[in-house]
């Protein structure tokens, strides 16, 4: 235990009041590669620790950064939490008890958090190498990588201790095909371990593809009828539907629903949010209240089951919290997913003939309580007798829910985005 | 801090590194939000920040948020620096010293928490009423005190006070649900929240959210739009600003790369950005990388005459650099950013407009937007609308957004209003979050609409 989070807990046991401590401290490395060239190398650092004070059911919240200080400015750092707690109005439903944490394997690699600064900036440069071997005369690649290493942990008055630490990486292309009407294409990935540079050119090659489909991809003549969402372009409409399962929209009357069980989704829709899968970007073994992460399923076959809860939400609407208690050392925790995950079905859509969308942006212009969307179609194709025809530039428009409750069937593969994994969906929609 | 300029001359010498620039941050800042009557949050902090950025004809960077690493933090980018060696210039300029405050009428430092927590309570109050099942609001502010230097000799302390304040509710009736909010802030003080007349907003809002639950979705397809000055803002911003950020056209990632010069939309179109205007959301006096902030002027009567930079494109480009390079933090490199975007004022009345249209909408209010610079495909969302038939405004419509592309819809501007607002604050994302502010007169054009009809 680092000596500051010793002595920190040995101020606050002295205090009758209950406290919850957050603590964390990283390092990142990133590179930025602008048309084939590694421009921007950075190294960051960080540490802090978070504290909630509760007292009176009034709750206090005050964070420091660093990691070691001298006893007198820990003293001062909780007094400024219990007087704000003292003030605040803030209601206090108490902090998690302590419970078994199951264990998630996969979350640390070790070689991220050995590999030289030096060694990181060479693989960025193969990284951008790959892109001058696979550009063209008329196609330039940009991109990113980061490497990351972060140990944190909690601790409260009601017996919680626990500690962690977790590896990550992340990578991303973008291709421009230049000419009278450009066309781009993207791709992102982020993983928990260390990845070759093999995994690095698939990124590029799926930018590159998707670039080239833009390039070529005209206005489609208005739809409406039947087509199928690929895993990004479902995305960013389940984030839409999302914002009602959040217990605090629940718990403020900002939700489409106040209880579970309702029909939200077609037969085939079972979405399941899961801290506890190994090695995922989402994943973790306890979340920032220290409660074990669990699996909660939201919707099964098509029926609401569960909202997304913290602890003090889940007090608040008298159910548990489902551990998605999401934070960092500035932040009191707040309702977030872990990987969000569409149970495989048994279609194979991946011959689907029709309507397919592949990425659509705006979601935050959309309006989650009423449903209604209209974002612009990034890129979408239609495939008739086996000849594929790229569109873009139009409009998606619907109602999220009745897009939801639309779904007639799943794909049977799946495919990771981040934190999100999802097979291709067949719904109803309407294109402008 | 003499030592550590005294440290950075000495590792740049060792490192050979050419440019460096040092900036030390630190934000006293206080947040609350209440929801439906039970507060939610309040937070009251300071933190302080170091954030170093080495050139050697690349980038290299690092920070650190234990001031106790900030030698360190020095050292690591002037090392990643001697390690990139890259062949990129930027513009270097003259050493710049001066001390510079934005000032404000009553500073919120001195103000109490107390009387914060009274002002979310009224508020919140002044929003309920008969079918609202959910109310919000959120009061924030931050004093950033910041002191630049680089191994030009600048020395540059500056001084930002932003304050903002919202709310909306959330309105329910018959299984229907709509919301509606509003948005004030600024680069001021204390005296901005005393100015707001809260009941006449609060009752705005309300009267919104209850009458969106009976407005019907929009027709979709091509329509006439005329749009008011907070929807021209959020336009402007995502159709023409994020292309003329110089480093989208250095990376090959904008429709506009190689157009100055050229006409790309109609005569009588002047867009500006402008950090200078005072009080403005979007304000700064220099940007994070020592560089006063400048009146840009991006479209002149329809032709493009400039675009927003920081000291390497400006460098790369042959441009005069106009301080543009904004960073989120000081854990973050500046990137080049908007400030406050607005179109000029023309000379058409709204009601000269409607008689204009014979099928179209009226539309209104920022829901945000976004842009693919590169293909120049845009979209934006308004809060409400109205149909416009034979000059007239008719039913009330709801949820609606908008798309087009960059140049068909710059050349498809019909009239510019002759009343010029900016005044909607807001945040700006590309990888970092910063403030901005836009606005302009009423416009009317073309795009492409998603209605549900």
């Amino acid at each position: 235990m680092n000596s500051s989070v010793e002595t920190l807990v040995s101020i606050l046991e002295r205090e009758n009041v209950e406290w919850e401590l957050y603590w964390e401290a990283g390092r990142g490395g990133s590179f930025r590669i602008e048309r084939e060239r590694l421009e921007r190398s950075q190294r960051k650092f960080y540490s802090g620790m978070g504290l909630r004070v509760g007292y009176n059911g009034r709750l206090g919240f005050s964070y420091i950064t660093g990691l070691n200080h001298d006893r007198k400015t820990l003293e001062e750092f909780v007094k400024r939490a219990v007087k704000l707690a003292r003030v605040s109005e803030i209601l206090f439903r108490g902090f998690p008890a302590p419970s078994k944490v199951p264990r998630v394997d996969g979350l640390y690699d070790r070689r991220i958090e050995d590999i030289p600064f030096e060694e990181a900036h060479s693989l960025a440069e193969e990284f951008a190498g790959k892109m001058r071997e696979l550009k063209g005369d008329s196609l330039t690649l940009s991109g990113s990588l980061a490497l990351g290493v972060n140990s944190y942990g909690v601790a409260n008055s009601s017996g919680v201790f626990l500690e962690g630490r977790s590896t990550g990486m992340s990578v991303s292309a973008y291709a421009v095909v230049e000419g009278t009407r450009p066309g781009t294409g993207y791709h992102y990935q982020s993983y928990r371990s260390l990845q070759p540079l093999e995994e690095l050119g698939r990124s590029i090659a799926l930018a590159r593809e998707e670039a080239l489909l833009s390039s070529a991809a005209e206005r489609l003549e208005p739809f409406s009828g039947e087509l199928v969402l690929e895993p990004s372009a479902f995305q960013s409409l389940l984030g839409i539907f999302l914002e009602n399962l959040y217990g605090d929209s629940v718990y403020f009357g900002r939700s489409r629903f106040s209880g579970t069980g309702e029909e939200v989704a077609g037969e085939a829709v079972t979405l399941v949010d899961d801290p506890t899968l190994p090695g995922l970007p989402g994943s973790y073994p306890f979340d920032g209240e220290g409660t074990p992460g669990r699996r909660t399923v939201l919707i099964e076959k098509g029926l609401l089951r569960n909202f997304l809860l913290d602890h003090t939400y889940g007090s608040f609407l008298g159910m548990e919290s489902t551990s998605n208690a999401v934070r960092d050392f500035r932040t009191v925790p707040h309702i977030g997913t872990s990987n969000l995950v569409v149970e495989p079905g048994k279609e194979r859509l991946e011959d689907y003939e029709g309507v397919v969308v592949r990425r659509v942006f705006g979601e935050h212009t959309a309006n989650p309580v009423s449903g209604d969307f209209s974002l612009t179609v990034e890129l979408g194709y239609v495939i008739k007798n086996g000849e594929l025809r790229p569109f873009r530039d139009n409009m998606l428009t619907g109602n999220v829910f009745e897009v939801l409750r639309s779904v007639s069937s799943v794909g049977r593969e799946s495919v990771r985005e981040g934190s999100f994994i999802s097979p291709r969906v067949l719904t109803v929609g309407r294109i402008v | 801090m003499e030592n550590l300029v005294r440290k950075a001359e000495a590792l740049a010498e060792r490192y050979g590194v050419s440019y460096y620039e040092i900036r030390i941050t630190r934000v006293t800042a206080s947040h609350l939000s209440i929801r439906n009557g039970q507060l939610d949050e309040l937070s009251l902090n300071a933190e302080m920040g170091i954030g170093v950025r080495a050139f050697n004809g690349a980038w290299g960077f690092s920070s650190a948020n234990d001031m106790t690493r900030a030698e360190e933090a020095i050292k690591t980018a002037m090392k990643i620096a001697k390690l990139s060696r890259g062949d990129s210039r930027i513009h270097l300029g003259d050493p710049v010293r001066e001390r510079a405050e934005i000032k404000v009428r009553k500073p919120f430092t001195d103000i109490e928490v107390e009387d914060k927590l009274t002002l979310v309570k009224e508020i919140d109050s002044l929003l309920e009423g008969e079918r609202i099942v959910s109310r919000e609001t959120a009061y924030g502010d931050g004093l950033k005190e910041q002191l630049y230097f680089n191994s030009l000799g600048s020395e540059i302390e500056t001084v930002v006070p932003r304050v903002r304040v919202g709310f909306s509710v959330t309105a329910r009736e018959n299984g229907e649900m709509q919301t509606y909010w509003r948005y004030f802030g600024g680069t001021a003080g204390w005296e901005l929240v005393e100015d707001i007349d809260f009941p006449h907003w609060a009752e705005l809002v309300k009267e919104k959210a209850l009458s969106l639950l009976h407005a019907r979705s929009p027709p979709s397809g091509e329509f006439e739009i005329i749009m008011d000055p907070e929807l021209t803002g959020v336009f402007i911003h995502e159709a023409l600003g994020h292309a003329v950020e110089a480093d989208s056209v250095k990376n090959g990632d904008s429709i506009l790369a190689g157009k100055l010069g050229e006409r790309i939309a109609v005569e009588g179109l002047t867009v500006v950005d402008d950090p200078t205007l005072p009080g403005k959301y979007g304000s700064y006096v220099y940007d994070d990388e020592g560089i006063r902030g400048k009146r840009v002027e991006i479209i002149r009567d329809g032709v493009l005459v400039n675009y927003l930079n920081d000291r390497e494109t400006s460098a790369l480009l042959g441009l005069e650099p106009n301080g543009h390079g904004r960073a989120q933090g000081y854990a973050y490199q500046p990137l080049v950013r908007m400030s406050n975007t607005y179109v000029e004022p023309g000379s058409w009345s709204l009601e000269e407009m409607l008689e204009e249209v014979k099928n179209g909408l009226y539309m209104a209010g920022d829901k945000g937007g976004q842009v693919d610079t590169a293909s120049g495909t845009f979209t934006f969302g308004a809060t409400e609308g109205y149909i416009i038939e034979n000059g007239e405004i008719k039913d009330m419509v709801r949820d609606v957004a908008m798309s087009g592309s960059i140049l068909e819809v710059l050349r498809n501007i019909r009239a510019v209003g002759k009343e010029l607002r900016v005044e909607f604050p807001g945040y700006c994302g590309k990888g970092q979050v910063v403030p901005v502010d836009d606005g302009g007169p009423h416009l009317l054009t073309r795009a492409l609409v998603g209605g549900l009809r």
